[in-house]
């Protein structure tokens, strides 16, 4: 094995290989932040589940009975759950992601390994997260006895597309924290806005119909719209004409790309400025 | 490069100091505005082409004083930090341990800890696996493998720490002296362990300011200063520069540039003499000592005083302390004055030693600098035989005499 570090080489490469490598970091890394969330708490794993649940009742109670909102055929919680499931790992691998590089500085100033490996493994945690809203999900659609759509064939593109804009966003935001602590609050802002701005609760149709066709662009350009209408699209087999986000999921490619590449490029200073 | 593990080339490392660069949105606006990118902006080189080669199987200490470098090359060769000049190469797998127990986490258990510290420190799981029993023996923590290591005593949990580190089997070893901290014991263990993995001809770069612990380890030395290699050379040589150094880098000179304290009272000035041969900043093992200070004040009001004076060796060991509060002399400054000590003789080993002054006044630190100047001590025939002992040998000489008492019969 040969180290080489040449200070007069510019060119930043992913270097996918010694990611590999890693790969027992990225497992254990993840086992960690598993078993550390609900050490020392009397009800454990249940949390995990008591919280999408809650979230989920409290969706059925306002927009469902209150304010009545219109989801055809399906009833609402299944509505509500399939849109809950993409943004409940979108939010938490971005918000996680970050802040996992100013969480992680005692380690970034004693030892060296990729730093790629903190905010990427915090796609593996998500993972745990989405398997128990899809579980909560299963369980939902056996109560209300709602078929499973034969679209379901492309539940793995959204879901791949849905942990990439995660990366995406959580990649970039750690980079920038590093440098501008402002970012520490704008991540729970994003978090706490982009649970009403994506239709998760209602159906897009909905609010698009009201607001002019501008607006309507920019809503639609949010990535994780077109997400979870193509959650909805594969598990409920409604139809799925947004688009936009096709383009959407272009320009998250873009940015999924550049993080990783600014994130290289910051990689060699990291220890330095955080 | 078949003999050579690890190759460094005009190796440079610039920090930006002063205020930081755009720490907050607003500002790095505010710098777009003002059209100007750095504000109170200063570089500092840490390390200043740095060139150097290690043999396979070499043990090299790097030698220096606290700032010249020794981390900042340590850090870069651990890849933790990027070069801004120069490069270097390394061949074979490189473990470096700038402090142990990365990553430890407080709710996971011992077990648990061991895998996590084991594979950021690069070891794979199932060389983690093999060996898992042998790093649990040698932390003697085998009872409380699967509690929490925020149970464990500090002693336990550096000692878990520390076994896992101890486990690593790396071609080249890069190793903080910050290792051997806790206590005797640990650092014993610490020191031996290195010991160990020196003699089994894996190359280990070893950073201390323990000369001692540098002279048992390496066999050869890199003296840094102010960033910059001064001298590659067998180890004892580099040793013998480094000490040198300190001598003529203190020498005579009154240095002010490391104080603390309120300043509403500070020291001045300082001189420290022989009371009998009236030389300053040279002493004669035996002789008194005469230390005048001379003290300014902001205001006039009455500064009920207490003043330290300490003598430190090159290592950094206290010997001697004069302390007006143990000494029971009350000291009440009111204007600009100048404060003397007049000591007993004074029978430390000749040799260079560093002067701290701490100066309190109404209870408050006003004024705190260290090494603010050097005092040698000289020999001049003190046993009065012609002989007499080594530098270092003893840190303290005491005339004697030895007689036999009584002689045993039969």
């Amino acid at each position: 094995m040969k180290t080489i570090v040449d200070a007069s080489k510019k060119g930043i490469s992913l270097d996918l290989k010694e990611l590999i490598r890693y790969k027992d970091l990225f497992l254990i890394l993840a086992y960690r932040d598993f078993r550390v969330r609900y050490a020392q708490t009397y009800l454990g794993f249940i949390w995990a589940f008591l919280q999408p649940l809650a979230t989920l009742t409290i969706f059925t109670l306002v927009f469902g009975k209150a304010a009545k909102i219109d989801t055809g055929d399906i009833p609402y919680p299944v509505f509500a759950v399939v849109g809950m499931s993409a943004w409940t790992y979108f939010s938490f691998v971005m918000s996680q992601a970050g802040s996992s590089i100013i969480g992680a500085q005692g380690m970034i100033k004693k030892i060296y390994f990729p730093r790629l490996v903190i905010p990427l493994g915090k796609a593996f945690v998500g993972l745990i997260d989405y398997a128990i809203v899809f579980s909560i999900l299963v369980g939902i659609m056996i109560y209300f006895q709602y078929p499973i759509s034969s679209n379901i064939i492309f539940l793995p593109v959204f879901f791949l597309a849905n942990i990439m804009s995660a990366l995406a966003f959580g990649i970039w935001f750690s980079t920038l924290t590093i440098r501008y602590r402002d970012f520490k609050h704008i991540i729970p802002f994003t978090v706490q806005f982009g649970l009403y701005l994506t239709p998760i609760a209602y159906p897009a149709d909905l609010l698009v119909e009201r607001i002019p066709e501008w607006a309507a662009v920019i809503y639609y350009l949010n990535p994780v719209a077109g997400i979870v209408e193509g959650f909805r699209f594969s598990i409920l087999g409604t139809p799925f004409t947004n688009w936009y986000a096709l383009i959407s999921f272009g320009i998250m490619l873009i940015i999924f790309v550049t993080g990783l590449f600014y994130f290289k490029k910051m990689e060699r200073v990291m220890a330095d400025i955080v | 490069m078949s003999d050579i593990a690890v190759r460094v080339e005009g190796l440079g490392k610039k920090y930006l100091i002063g205020k930081q660069r755009h720490a907050t949105i607003g500002e790095r606006f505010r710098s777009i505005w003002a059209k100007s990118d750095h504000v109170d902006e200063s570089e500092f080189w840490a390390l200043k082409d740095v060139s150097f080669e290690i043999k396979k199987g070499e043990a090299v200490g790097i030698i220096g004083k606290n700032g010249a470098g020794k981390s900042t090359l340590l850090k870069v060769l651990s890849k933790i930090t990027h070069p801004t000049t120069g490069r270097f190469e390394m061949e074979g797998r490189v473990s470096s341990l700038l402090e142990v127990g990365t990553g430890f986490h407080p709710e996971l258990t011992g077990r648990e800890n061991i895998f996590l510290n084991g594979t950021i420190l690069g070891m794979s799981r199932s060389e983690i696996k093999s060996k898992f029993d042998e790093i649990v023996a040698f932390s003697g923590v085998e009872k409380f493998i699967d509690t929490p290591v925020k149970h464990y005593s500090s002693g336990m949990y550096v000692r878990l720490a520390f076994s896992v580190a101890a486990h690593l089997e790396p071609e080249i070893l890069i190793i903080d002296e910050v290792l051997a901290v806790g206590d005797a014991e640990f650092q014993k263990k610490c020191l031996g362990k290195m010991d160990e993995v020196a003699k089994q001809g894996r190359t280990v770069i070893f950073v201390s300011h323990n000369i001692g612990a540098v002279r048992n380890l390496c066999s050869e030395g890199l003296l840094i200063e102010e960033g910059e290699l001064s001298l590659k050379a067998n180890v004892d040589n580099i040793i013998s520069k480094y000490q040198n150094n300190f001598k003529i880098d203190r020498n005579q000179r009154v240095d002010f540039s490391s104080r603390i304290g309120k300043g509403d009272i500070r020291v001045n000035q300082i001189e420290i003499f022989d009371k009998k041969n009236k030389l300053t900043g040279k002493v004669y093992v035996g002789s008194d000592l005469e230390i005048k200070l001379g003290i300014s004040i902001e205001e006039k009001v009455t500064y009920k005083s207490r003043v330290i004076v300490g003598i430190y060796d090159h290592i950094g060991v206290s010997c001697a302390r004069f302390d007006s509060d143990v000494s029971g002399d009350s000291i009440d400054i009111v204007r600009d004055c100048s404060l003397k000590c007049q000591t007993q003789p004074i029978y430390l080993s000749p040799g260079n030693y560093s002067i701290n002054i701490a100066l309190y006044g109404n209870g408050v630190m006003q004024d705190y600098i260290s090494n603010v100047v050097s005092l040698e001590v000289k020999n001049d025939d003190f046993f009065e035989t012609g002989k007499f002992f080594e530098d270092n040998m003893t840190r303290i000489w005491l005339r004697n005499q030895w007689s036999i008492e009584d002689e045993v019969q039969g």
